[in-house]
This record gives C-alpha cells, structure tokens and sequence, in this order.
C-alpha cells in the first residue's frame, strides 16, 4: 500500500505562546516545532499499516515554511520511507484550504492509495485540510478516525465515535483519513535513525511551482487577523472546609450563586 | 446587504440536534430583517418536518440514509443547495457529521472556511470575521474570511440554540445524481448506539467531571460517574487512569485524547499536567479537587478544594441531588 501522511510542525505542548509585535499571529521565534498530537497518531498508524502489509511504502507530506523539514526528518527517523516539502507563500499563509490545494497538487504526482493525517492539527484546529484535500483529488474521506485496519488489497475498516454512538466503516481505497487514534501510543525514534534521518533526501516542490498551478487559488482567503492570550489565570479560590460535607456545600452555592453554572 | 445563510440541518429522533439550533440562531442574527434564513438537510421528510416550526423560507432536502452518508456525498448536495440558495454563508453545527463536511464543502463550493467558531460577524460584503479557541483553548485568534463564499462551522455550546418560531418553508427535493461515483463504495456497516442513560458524550456535554490517578484504584472510579450522573455531566478521566486500563481511552481528555470546552469542569485526582491541561482549559468554569496543595491544576481552576477525593466526592453527590430536587441514592 502507498500511503501518504500529511505533516505540520505545531509549538511543542509546554511552549509559552505569545503574539507578533502586529498582534495577528503566533510569533514563533523561541518556539521549538515538532511532529505532534494526532499528527504524531498519523504517523504512527501509517507505519503499523506498512508493517502489516509487506511492500508498503510511507511518504511523509508537509507543506508551510522551512520548518517543515525538520517535521519531516522527525518521520524519516520514525520509519517513513519519503518526505516531500511543500513550500509554502514567502508571505506565509494559514489559510487551510490553500493548505489542501497545495498539498493536493503535490499529490498529483505522488502514487497514494491511503492518505492520512491528524483529524485536525494542534495549533489551529481547523480540521480542515484532509476533507479538502479529498475533495480536491475526487476521492472519499473519513474523519475522526481510529481502530484504522486494512481489508485487503483495495480496502479499509474503522470505527468513528460520534455523537449518536460509535459507527463502524467499510471503505474503498484509494481515500483519505483524518486520524482520531492509532492503535498505538507512537513511538520514539531511535538515535541511530534520528542520525540518519538528518542527512536524508528532502524532495521539495518550491511555491512558484505550486502557486502557477494553483493559478487564481494561490491566494489565502482566511487570514489571521488577531491572535489573543487570555490573562493568566490567577489560580483557584480555595474553599476551606473541615468536614466533606461542609466542602459540598460551599461548592454547590458559589457554582450556583457566583459561578451560576450548576445545571 | 442582505444574505441568504444556509444551515446544514442534523436531526435524530424526528428533533433537530442541538448544534443545528445553535447554527439556527447564529444565522437568523447574520441574516438579520432583509436577509433570509434557509436550511438544507440530509435526513429526509422527518428532518423537514423539524426544520420547519424554525422559519426556513426555503428547505433543500435530500433523503440520504446515515449508511451512505459519506462527507463527499454530503458535501455535493450541501454544495448543490448553497447554489440555487444564493447563499453567502452556509453554518454547520459544531458535530462530528459538521465539522467533517466543512472541508470538502468549503472546496466542491470555492469558498473560504473556518470550523470552532465561537463568534461569527459580517464585516463587509464579502468578509465575514469568525472568532475561535486555538491551541486547546490557550489562545483564540480573529480570522478574516474574504469573498463571496464562507462555510463555517460552529463550536458546540458557543451560542444559544434558537427557539422554534413558525413558518411554511417552500420545499426542493435535493437530485442526488450530484453525488459523486466514487462515494458509492464505502459504507455504514453499524452503528452501536451511545447507551441510553449513560448521560451526554463528552463532546456534547455542558458538563465534564473527570477522574485521574488520585482516584487510586479502578473500584473507587463509580463515585466520579455518580456526581457526573447527579449533574447530568459526561465523565472524562486523564491519561494515567486510561492507561493504567481503569477506563477506555475514549474518556481521555487531553493532547492525545479529547479537547472540551464545557461550562463546567471537575477535575478529581488530577495533578494538572501540561498534556491534560490542553484539552479542558478552555473550559467556562474549572473546579479542582485535589490532596495536594501545590498541584498545578489548582493553577488553572477558579475553585480548589484540597482533600480526599474519596470522602468528598460523596458528599458532594449527595449535597448535588437535594439541590436538584433528586432522589438520593
């Protein structure tokens, strides 16, 4: 099986985030990148699949800026086979749906019978992407995703909690999914693998490339405009009490009188 | 300006879901006196006849069974209806089926997309401005969405579910010879129903109690689901208690399991680690109980109580069930 993971470096969890001086994005100078949260899964699961299907090969796929390399180093020492970057606009772009239509013109030329991704990334959310990128290359896509496996040569099971219950799926290949969970925890990369990994080859497509195919598209059409932090939390009231029961009582009134969130 | 908003309607059980009242309401305020509210929905005549007391003048529906209800399916329906609407805007509730849609709709209709709203303004004729939590809740960012087309889909409990009003919309039987081939093959084999009784599910719930390692032992974690079913409240546990097996890793709340936003949030045993943090910090109202004092999540909470969670948690299922006028167990 050929299967594409699509990539993209967030803050790592415990980065202090903080605006740019124009107060519309993330300032990521200070900010370590890496390969995380359900990106992380995707990767994961991508190389069980190939460990459970002799012959498989994982090409990892990022698009964005120079940053994308390292995220895609960090899957070639996991075990992924090939990494592509997709260079993003000099200008820098959020915009998710540009996101898939670059990723989606990479795509064009690279053999994909499965492409997998995080159901959304960790920095922004949006969730966006892998539907898009479906969309955009004529084939079925399935979010929030897990207990992922392969039926065959030309197929895919998994289940799919939703709001109703928990749905299982039969689907065909090729198609695209948005990983909830892998079966496993993802693992760590082995240092000799991590040295490896730094002198491996990166394929790039440049964004002249991308930006004259995408013609008229290659324009963002959501943009950040302001990025907010909330004042620091200045830590919890702290309820004195000598007995539980006197604790349950100051609790429920103020959830009922200060808070009013008790149901 | 006056806009057409289309919502992408859910119903179950003959009843429009709740992020789809909630859409509701967002797009008879964006559509405002001049503008017109309509709806288009998968689910046939039942789920026409519970969109119609909400005012739609219009209603595409197509009768797509939940087995073949693909999001490349529904996206080119969705698509077909913003069409011939005219719409500017399509909302979707903040649910799974919404927020898996938006993508491809966002492409199959060529327009600019933003899921997690938690605010949604018309700012121009063709920009609309969408507010929504990044980073698990740490951040929110303002986002401009520019040209003629926006599909947004909204974050669950962020806004008021509108209220029936009245109304006989015009009905369009949706063709769903749009729907591409290529979607025919995958389908729904089952669905195992979330248990009755078992309260709301994480994702829906306006309340989250949540048990970590200071619960000690798999046997002590009924008392979290007896406050949480004495709230009404969905249960959530931390990373350590579904590793250690005490509960599935579907309760897991945090970087590698769920993100919640509820109104409420009890979190009992749980130190407070950076991984867990993320996934409930967004969260309106946050309650710590916890037998150590310096534990961070008394950082993040806006109420702590240090103690045993075991001798508390009882007492405060109790005090919970006289105040609501509930039985006692």
């Amino acid at each position: 099986m050929e299967i594409v993971v699509l990539i993209k470096p967030i803050p790592e969890a415990e980065s202090r985030l903080r605006a740019t001086p124009d107060g519309r994005g993330l300032e990521p100078e200070g900010v370590k990148f890496v390969l995380a949260g359900y990106d992380e899964s995707a990767v994961e699961q991508a190389l069980l699949l190939k460990e459970s299907l002799p012959g498989s090969r994982v090409h990892a796929v990022s698009f964005g800026p120079a940053r994308c390399e390292e995220t895609l180093r960090a899957a070639i020492a996991l075990g992924a086979d090939r990494a592509t970057w997709v260079e993003g606009p000099p200008e820098g772009s959020d915009d998710p749906v540009l996101a898939a239509r670059a990723l989606a013109a990479a795509l064009q030329t690279v053999p994909h019978d499965l492409v997998l991704g995080g159901k959304q990334a960790g920095d922004d959310e949006e969730g966006i992407v892998p539907g898009a990128v479906a969309e955009l290359l004529g084939i079925p896509s399935f979010g929030y995703v897990t207990d992922l496996r392969s039926s065959g040569p030309s197929g895919l099971t998994f289940l799919r909690p939703t709001e109703a219950g928990v749905e299982r799926w039969e689907a065909p290949l090729p198609c695209v999914v948005g990983l909830q969970q892998a079966w496993n925890d993802p693992r760590s990369a082995k240092l000799p693998n991590i040295l490896k990994s730094r002198k491996a080859p990166i394929l790039k497509v440049d964004w002249p490339t991308t930006s004259k195919a995408l013609a008229l598209e290659a324009k963002p059409r959501s943009i950040g405009e302001k990025f907010e932090l909330p004042a620091p939390r200045t830590g919890a009231k702290m309820i004195e009490f000598k007995t539980p029961e006197e604790a349950a009582e100051k609790l429920v009134r103020l959830l009922r009188e200060e808070a009013k969130v008790f149901p | 300006m006056t806009p057409t908003v289309l919502v992408l309607a859910e119903a179950s059980g003959g009843l429009l879901t709740g992020p789809t009242k909630e859409a509701i309401g967002v797009a008879r305020t964006l559509a405002g006196p001049d503008g017109s509210l309509a709806a288009v929905t998968m689910g046939g005549p039942s789920a026409l006849e519970a969109l119609a007391p909400f005012g739609p003048k219009e209603v595409w529906v197509a009768d797509v069974p939940p087995e073949a209800a693909t999001s490349g399916a529904v996206a080119a329906l969705a698509a077909h209806a913003a069409d011939e609407s005219r719409a500017a805007i399509v909302l979707l509730g903040g649910t799974t089926f919404g927020r898996d849609v938006t993508g491809r709709l966002a492409v199959r209709w060529g327009a600019a997309a933003a899921t997690g709203a938690t605010e949604v303004a018309i700012a121009g004729p063709e920009e609309v401005h969408v507010r929504r939590p990044v980073f698990g809740g740490r951040a929110t960012e303002m986002r401009r969405l520019v040209g003629p087309r926006t599909v947004i889909a909204l974050r669950p409990h962020a806004f008021a579910e509108a209220a029936a009003s009245a109304g006989t919309p015009t009905v369009h039987v949706l063709d769903r010879s749009v729907i591409p081939a290529t979607e025919g093959a995958a389908r729904r084999r089952s669905l195992d129903p979330a248990e009755p009784g078992s309260g709301p599910s994480l994702s829906d719930a306006t309340i989250v109690v949540s048990g970590g390692r200071g619960m000690r032992a798999a046997e002590n974690f009924h008392l979290i689901e007896e406050l949480a079913q004495s709230l009404g409240a969905a249960v959530g546990a931390s990373r350590a208690v579904t590793d250690a097996g005490w509960r599935p890793t579907s309760f897991q709340i945090g970087q590698t399991g769920r993100a919640v936003s509820p109104q409420l949030y009890i979190a009992v045993g749980i130190s407070g680690a950076i991984q867990h943090v993320v996934g409930m910090v967004s969260s309106r109202t946050i309650v710590a109980i916890n037998t150590d004092a310096s534990a961070p999540i008394f950082k993040v909470a806006d109420y702590g109580l240090v103690g045993d969670a075991l001798t508390i948690l009882p007492a405060l299922t109790r005090e919970v069930r006289k105040v609501r006028g509930l039985p006692a167990n």
